[in-house]
């Protein structure tokens, strides 16, 4: 296991769409643990794609279970791999950020309530339903499995940095 | 620090090409642009910018070329060198909130709540107002984003423009922005 470097804007990979897992082997598992180390490194973040360390596959870890706003509502620890929406309905705005594209903020509307299909690390195919930062959070990760930055969906930017202490 | 650093307003009777026109003088000159702000104000458009310029450089040649720009195409700008603390936004210690306060206008609006602000040691980071309704029922908005002083709560915000809301006979609202780090 171990911490492994994100990827920032514009690295052409994190522009890449992603291919699905095909199986899950030892090479994989390994990567999820990266993964999950990786996230948990992060100053303050809930979730990390595998695109954003360099491998372009369909699997990403969220887990919201720890912060300040999906500390209520949340399924711990997610490992999603090949995860598909298969509903969602909502809409709520939030100032998203992410690792890749650091010191810089904007508003994103996404649906608030997503019905989830993926499979697990285990290799059990799952559905989930997730709401409000959890969905968020897991949409964000999404996107970086087609290529898609939150800057490819903002409304206004907002130059904000995030604040020296944890919001976690 | 091998670069030399300007603030640059620029404000034009609004056109196709403000912004455009003001690019080219900097591309030319060689400047970089760095962060800039740019909106229609009434019928004018405005332009805020940082820019920056491999030393050696002189404020007056901006200068020249913006006094150019003034006497072909109108564009009044106006130049100032930035200090090396000047580069830096601060990184922001306490609660992001968003402040929204409208109401019939009347003056003293934007004065009072900045006011009681600044008081607490609020710091601004982005405002704008806007004059709507009809000139019989004129409508005055703001919106502005605010840092609160670490260990100051939104609480404390909403108690401090209560009294506000009675004095101004305004709707003041205000709320929690998260930047959420995904």
């Amino acid at each position: 296991m171990s911490i492994r470097p994100i990827l920032r804007y514009p690295h052409p990979l994190l522009k890449k769409i992603c291919r699905p897992v095909e199986r899950i082997d030892s090479e994989i598992l390994t990567l999820i643990a990266d993964l999950i180390d990786t996230m948990r490194e992060g100053p303050g973040s809930v979730g990390v794609a595998a695109s954003q360390v360099g491998v372009t596959l369909r699997l990403c870890v969220v887990d919201v279970s720890q912060s300040k706003l999906g500390k209520e509502c949340n399924h711990g620890l997610l490992v999603l791999i090949n995860p598909e929406v298969l509903s969602s309905e909502g809409a709520a705005t939030m100032r998203e950020g992410c690792m890749s594209v650091p010191d810089y903020t904007g508003d994103v509307e996404r649906p608030t309530k997503i019905l989830l299909r993926y499979t697990d690390e285990k290799d059990t195919l799952r559905h989930v339903t997730a709401e409000g930062f959890e969905a968020v959070a897991i949409q964000h990760e999404m996107d970086h499995l087609d290529g898609l930055l939150f800057l490819d969906r903002i409304s206004s930017l907002k130059s904000g940095l995030f604040r020296r202490k944890s919001y976690r | 620090m091998n670069r030399v650093h300007f603030a640059v307003t620029v404000i034009s009777k609004d056109r196709p090409g403000i912004v455009a026109d003001t690019a080219e003088v900097l591309f030319r000159l060689g400047c970089n642009v760095e962060d800039s702000s740019c909106t229609m104000l009434g019928g004018d458009f405005a332009m805020i910018l940082t820019i920056s310029h491999l030393k050696p450089f002189v404020k007056s040649r901006l200068v020249e070329e913006f006094k150019r720009l003034h006497d072909e195409k109108g564009l009044v700008a106006h130049v100032r060198s930035l200090a090396d603390d000047e580069l830096n936004r601060p990184a922001p210690v306490g609660e992001l909130c968003l402040v929204s306060v409208y109401g019939a206008d009347r003056p003293g609006i934007v004065y009072r709540v900045t006011r009681e602000l600044a008081d607490r040691l609020i710091t601004i980071s982005d405002l704008n107002t806007r004059l709507i309704g009809t000139e019989e029922e004129p409508v005055y908005v703001m919106m502005l984003e605010a840092y609160l002083p670490d260990g100051s709560t939104i609480d404390d915000l909403e108690q401090l423009l209560a009294g506000l809301r009675e004095e101004l006979h305004v709707e003041i609202g205000v709320r929690v922005i998260t930047p959420v780090a995904l």
